[in-house]
């Protein structure tokens, strides 16, 4: 069986594990991706949602702060950021509008774009989300980041909304909220992985996790050729045959299977 | 190499340690399932429950009324009031029912106190779910009319003439009641207060909790 598919399979059976509490299972687990507690079938709870919890308003509620931390420490630690690669829900929708993003890229705008200076920098976005949307304003105002997620809209609001019609109504945030949604949705189908690129604070959690993880992707560079098929093909637009250990990487595997030389290989330690 | 190994494994070891730890010792389990697993989050969702002012006698899974509200209902309406510690709804709402009951006590405290409200008492039941007793608890579901499952929400509890017996009768209201200021919201938790207290004074010589 082709590795890719294996992956898509691996992702299908994720999903569902995900949203098992369509026939009742709710359990008391963080996911370690980006998943929110309030789509109806949402099986656990959104990391990003207990640390907030943890901090809210200057209290301190340490066992919600440790649990989601420990939970995609553990991941993290085994397999890197492969969880954004392999099992997230998010990820999967993204692998599914990359094909639209994919053909967006071959435009000269977005070549310019893409191959810009400031690109790299750029991908610091989601650390800022990470401090600044999550933890500060939780810690000074309240909810600011749960209010405008993008993908608690997708994941909640739209699926609440279809199953009880006329039950609900829009709160303040809804607007804001929505033009959010829109941007994110633009910025899927623009650009391959974009959300995890430059603004998941999941993946910014994850990310650093790669410098130190069992699970790896190695280049070996004695015996590149520099044909950058790798770097075309990756989803992230890493520099794969200058990468070592890349917080960015996620861990699909097409560099691997791409390489002609069959240089590029997973290790594990 | 080895010594990276080494790193790693003890890394993993720890987190898994304390992550069972956690489990076991500290009911992080639990916790997380209760407080943000179970209870729908409405700022996750961006959306308010509609609020209907409609009373109904029958709870929500048709199970009776508890005990410590047919009790109370003999001394006026019960007003149940219930909040978590992290909520940005309840955070709106609180103030305003304190000023309507003119009461003070903190988010966290259990309270309970019969106030004299217009020609009535009312009986004013705070139900933080993160700092309560299983019987406060296990009455949300009770009043959760539209199966929100969400917070805050208010329960006012009256008296009403079902079929020639007197039985209890609630209203229940959502979130921060689909109105956008303070004032309107007061008002509109005034008006249902005053419709319940009209309510019991019709039926409550027909009364009998037991």
């Amino acid at each position: 069986m082709k590795f890719q598919l294996k992956r898509l399979y691996f992702q299908l059976l994720l999903f569902f594990t995900t949203n098992l509490g369509a026939i009742g299972l709710k359990t008391g687990f963080c996911y370690p991706f980006f998943y929110c507690q309030a789509c109806p079938a949402a099986t656990s709870a959104c990391p990003l949602r207990a640390l907030e919890n943890s901090i809210y308003k200057q209290s301190f509620e340490w066992r919600f702060f440790v649990y989601p931390l420990l939970i995609i420490g553990f991941f993290g630690i085994s397999t890197g950021r492969a969880i954004c690669g392999w099992a997230c829900p998010i990820g999967f929708l993204q692998r599914g509008t990359g094909r639209i993003a994919r053909k967006v890229k071959r435009h000269t705008i977005a070549q310019k774009l893409g191959t810009h200076r400031m690109e790299k920098y750029f991908r610091y976005t989601k650390y800022f989300m990470l401090i600044v949307f999550v933890f500060l304003t939780s810690l000074l105002i309240g909810f600011i980041f749960t209010d405008i997620c993008p993908v608690g809209m997708l994941v909640g609001t739209f699926p609440i909304l279809l199953l009880n019609p006329g039950k609900f109504v829009p709160n303040y945030f809804f607007p804001v909220a929505l033009i959010i949604f829109i941007l994110f949705i633009i910025l899927i189908f623009l650009i391959e992985r974009g959300w995890c690129r430059y603004f998941c604070p999941v993946g910014a959690l994850l990310a650093p996790f790669n410098k130190v993880s069992m699970l790896y992707i190695k280049v070996h560079t004695e015996e590149c050729l520099h044909c950058n098929i790798c770097s075309n093909v990756c989803p992230m637009a890493i520099d794969v045959p200058n990468m070592h250990r890349d917080p960015e990487c996620i861990l699909c595997g097409k560099c691997v299977n791409a390489c002609p030389q069959k240089q590029i290989t997973y290790e594990k330690v | 190499m080895k010594k990276q190994i080494l790193l790693q494994i003890t890394a993993l070891v720890v987190v898994s340690g304390l992550f069972v730890g956690m489990l076991v010792a500290a009911n992080a389990y639990e916790e997380t399932k209760a407080r943000i697993v179970e209870v729908l989050c409405l700022s996750c969702i961006k959306l308010e429950p509609k609020t209907i002012q409609e009373f109904t006698f029958d709870t929500a899974n048709n199970a009776p009324h508890p005990y410590f509200v047919t009790e109370n209902l003999t001394k006026g309406p019960v007003f149940l009031h219930y909040s978590e510690d992290v909520c940005a709804g309840c955070e709106i709402m609180f103030p305003i029912v304190k000023q309507i009951f003119n009461i003070e006590f903190e988010k966290q405290d259990m309270f309970s106190k019969t106030i004299a409200y217009g020609n009535a008492n009312i009986t004013y039941i705070y139900i933080n779910l993160d700092h309560t007793i299983n019987i406060l608890e296990e009455s949300f579901p009770l009043y959760d009319k539209d199966d929100i499952g969400g917070l805050p929400m208010f329960t006012l509890v009256t008296l009403g003439y079902d079929h020639g017996i007197v039985r209890p009768y609630y209203a229940t209201l959502y979130g921060t009641l689909n109105v956008p200021t303070d004032a309107e919201r007061i008002v509109l938790l005034q008006e249902i207060l005053t419709e319940g207290i009209e309510m019991y004074q019709q039926n409550k010589a027909g009364y009998h909790p037991h």
